[in-house]
């Protein structure tokens, strides 16, 4: 068996033990959560070391000295490991957090703010244009929460409120069309011809193994909604 | 130099020189000796957040270790965390690239978190069928955006209700992206004012101020 | 327990078990049936097409193991696409997860290209891997290349690369290609590469996030966008090679047409039970 079909397989089984989780928390979906867990933070833990190595510390030993100072930045951030010591880890998230807010805010102004009022400057020959721009100004005017909501301001709000409402209709639909594609990604894989037996066998299994825990209640059922 | 200066106020300064620095030579045209400064704070940006990442784990690491040690509940599944962190991280360790830390991670990280991620197809289907009700006019309007919106994405959609797809098609662009564009300027708005607290030094969150309190009481 | 209030009160692993059903239904027997081509992709596919032989483009791959099924198969697709015109690759990620994944992408295109299409790592393509930082990444990236990255991926150091021998920030790239998956990272690439460097870009997103990005489309900053695995299957029904994406669209159908009834049944009851004065 080639290693490539030897993963699908072993995808399907640990796929089966994370959906079990549908019928209640049980030993196995719990297994398959924790089993996820550590390999994931392996994972992170082996590609982002890899980074700072050749980064920051193979830089500094071929000479380029200027990257200790990265070094001992990053070296600094281990100090939130004692509560005594977490004053040392503010100086590498100052930088972290001063570079990164003033990046957004840079262009944030021209593609966000300035970019998206200039789109919104539309000539009022037409419907859409006129949704657009009324639609715009109300909904942005909906997070005005320091006036208060009487008089002309009222309508703005509800109108507003309306668009938003609009929108976040939208992205449900959109949201519940993209959950469905990601059952269908994972049973493609797991319902493939050369895979198909041993999920329906492994399924078997779960069913079987997992019916003998709940008949003789060592593993408890989770009952109503 | 007194306590609070190293402690507090020497890095709120660096966080508003810094981002400010940034912001500036956007703008203005500046001496190269800046512009080299800000690219190699840009480059110490990117390795100290790959050693965030690596803290996290750590600290993960470390919690379960501890439930182990001290035969917490549910112990033995951390164990099981115990083990898969140490096997998979020696071997990316050792070499990033080595085919049988790469096969651990395609074949049973990726497929676990694809399922995870997709369980919420499942909830998502649950709470519409309990909790979505046009129980007034605004709740009607998020309905309906919603149904014709799912059904111009389906294939069947369109056949079965031909009007939805252009219908579809309009709603999405004009009214949801005129909301959404609304949304749009008021967080740019929102990171403007945020970035302005910050700079001031009247927002200290970043720098862990409640996570000390709450330690130290 | 009246038969209304049995429906209302419904144990939700019945929902799960029928969803599971409808989903599972049209993979094991597939139903293929007509399907329109949304505008949004339709420029997206254009936008591509119109990049002249011999450019430089910048990709970034950011579909991770969840979201690989509904990209994947576009961005297959589009890298055979650009590489049949000659053009030349440049990939990076902002994820670990997402950059070893674009190696599958990559993988699985170079399978696909037809006899004679150019596809030397370094000369015709580059992937330049994981850059972290999140939108700082992306910033310190497209500023100054080597500021970040000293190899590629694979590990080859970057002076090594020809392809990279005049290529060091985002001016050099004639268009950007935004593979975000459900990163959620399309404003990044506006933010720091489109806005203060002028390149053009395209995307991909999963289909929750399109509504999100419809303003920067409107505006212009954006040329099309592909949404989702609907958004994939078009693209490849564009450029002639229906493929995963489009039997996945399809699969859709069932488990849309059984969450819409669901959702209609509720509502029923709802008014049902409230005009008897039940309801809760």
């Amino acid at each position: 068996m080639d290693s490539f079909l030897l993963g699908l397989i072993a995808g399907s089984f640990v796929s089966i033990g994370a959906y079990s989780v549908l019928i209640g928390d049980n030993p196995l979906s719990k297994f398959t959560e924790n089993l996820y867990m550590g390999i994931l933070g392996g994972f992170i833990f082996a590609t982002n070391w890899n980074y700072v190595r050749t980064s920051a510390i193979n830089p500094v030993l071929q000479g380029n000295y200027i990257f200790v100072v990265a070094v001992i930045l990053c070296v600094m951030l281990f100090s939130r490991l004692k509560i005594e010591w977490l004053w040392l880890s503010r100086y590498p998230v100052a930088v972290t957090v001063g570079a990164g807010l003033g990046l957004a805010i840079r262009t944030s102004v021209m593609a966000d703010f300035l970019g998206q009022i200039n789109a919104t400057v539309l000539p009022l020959n037409n419907i859409n244009n006129l949704v657009m721009i009324v639609g715009t100004v109300t909904a942005a005017a909906y997070f005005i929460f320091t006036a208060q909501m009487e008089g002309p301001y009222k309508y703005v709000n509800q109108t507003g409120r309306i668009f938003l409402l609009a929108a976040f209709g939208v992205t449900y639909g959109q949201t519940v069309s993209f959950r469905f594609e990601l059952v269908i990604g994972r049973l493609v894989d797991m319902l493939r011809p050369e895979v198909a037996l041993y999920t329906y066998a492994m399924l078997l299994l779960v069913a079987l193994g997992l019916g003998y825990g709940y008949y003789t209640k060592k593993i408890k059922w989770y009952s109503g909604r | 130099m007194s306590d609070r200066l190293v402690k507090m106020q020497i890095p709120m300064i660096l966080t508003a020189v810094i981002g400010l620095l940034m912001i500036i030579e956007f703008f203005f045209p500046m001496p190269a000796s800046v512009t080299s400064l800000n690219v190699t704070l840009r480059s110490f940006v990117t390795i100290i957040s790959a050693t965030a990442l690596i803290l996290g784990t750590i600290v993960l690491t470390i919690f379960h270790t501890k439930k182990v040690g001290t035969r917490g509940s549910e112990w033995y599944y951390s164990i099981v965390y115990v083990v898969a962190f140490v096997v998979t991280a020696g071997l990316g360790v050792l070499n990033v690239r080595d085919t049988t830390f790469l096969w651990i991670y395609n074949n049973m990280t990726s497929p676990i978190g694809a399922a995870l991620y997709s369980l919420t197809a499942f909830y998502i289907t649950s709470a519409a069928y309990r909790v979505l009700r046009a129980r007034n006019w605004n709740a009607a309007v998020l309905l309906v955006c919603a149904l014709v919106v799912l059904l111009m994405l389906i294939p069947i959609g369109a056949i079965l209700f031909p009007p939805v797809v252009p219908l579809g098609e309009w709603i999405r662009s004009f009214p949801s992206g005129a909301g959404f564009r609304g949304m749009i300027i008021g967080t740019s708005l929102g990171i403007m004012g945020l970035g302005v607290r910050v700079f001031m030094g009247r927002q200290k969150e970043h720098l862990g101020i409640r996570e000390e309190r709450r330690d130290s009481e | 327990m009246s038969l209304m209030d049995k429906m209302l009160a419904l144990d939700q692993r019945i929902i799960f078990a029928l969803m599971f059903i409808a989903l599972a239904f049209p993979i094991l027997s597939p139903v293929i049936l007509p399907m329109n081509i949304q505008q949004y992709s339709r420029d997206s596919f254009e936008f591509a097409d119109s990049i002249p032989s011999g450019s430089v483009v910048l990709i970034e791959g950011g579909l991770g193991a969840a979201t690989y099924p509904q990209g994947g198969p576009g961005l297959e697709v589009q890298i055979v696409h650009l590489l049949s015109k000659d053009i030349k690759l440049v990939f990076f990620s902002i994820g670990t997860e997402t950059a070893a994944w674009t190696v599958t992408a990559i993988d699985n295109a170079l399978a696909k290209l037809p006899s004679g299409v150019a596809a030397e790592n370094g000369v015709n393509w580059v992937h330049m891997g994981y850059v972290p930082g999140g939108e700082s990444g992306v910033a310190a990236f497209a500023n100054d290349i080597r500021s970040v990255k000293t190899e590629d991926h694979f590990g080859t150091p970057i002076g090594q690369i020809p392809l990279m021998s005049d290529i060091n920030k985002a001016s050099d790239f004639a268009a950007l290609f935004w593979w975000g998956g459900s990163e959620g990272s399309i404003p990044f690439g506006i933010r720091q590469i489109v806005t203060p460097f002028g390149v053009p870009m395209t995307g991909m997103c999963t289909t929750n996030e399109v509504p999100n990005y419809t303003p920067y489309i409107n505006s212009g900053q954006m040329i099309g966008i592909i949404g989702g695995v609907r958004g994939s299957a078009e693209y490849e029904y564009l450029m002639g090679m229906p493929g995963l994406a489009l039997g996945q669209a399809m699969a859709t159908n069932f488990g849309g047409l059984l969450w819409a009834l669901l959702v209609v049944l509720g509502n029923v009851l709802y008014f049902v039970a409230r005009r008897e004065g039940g309801a809760k």
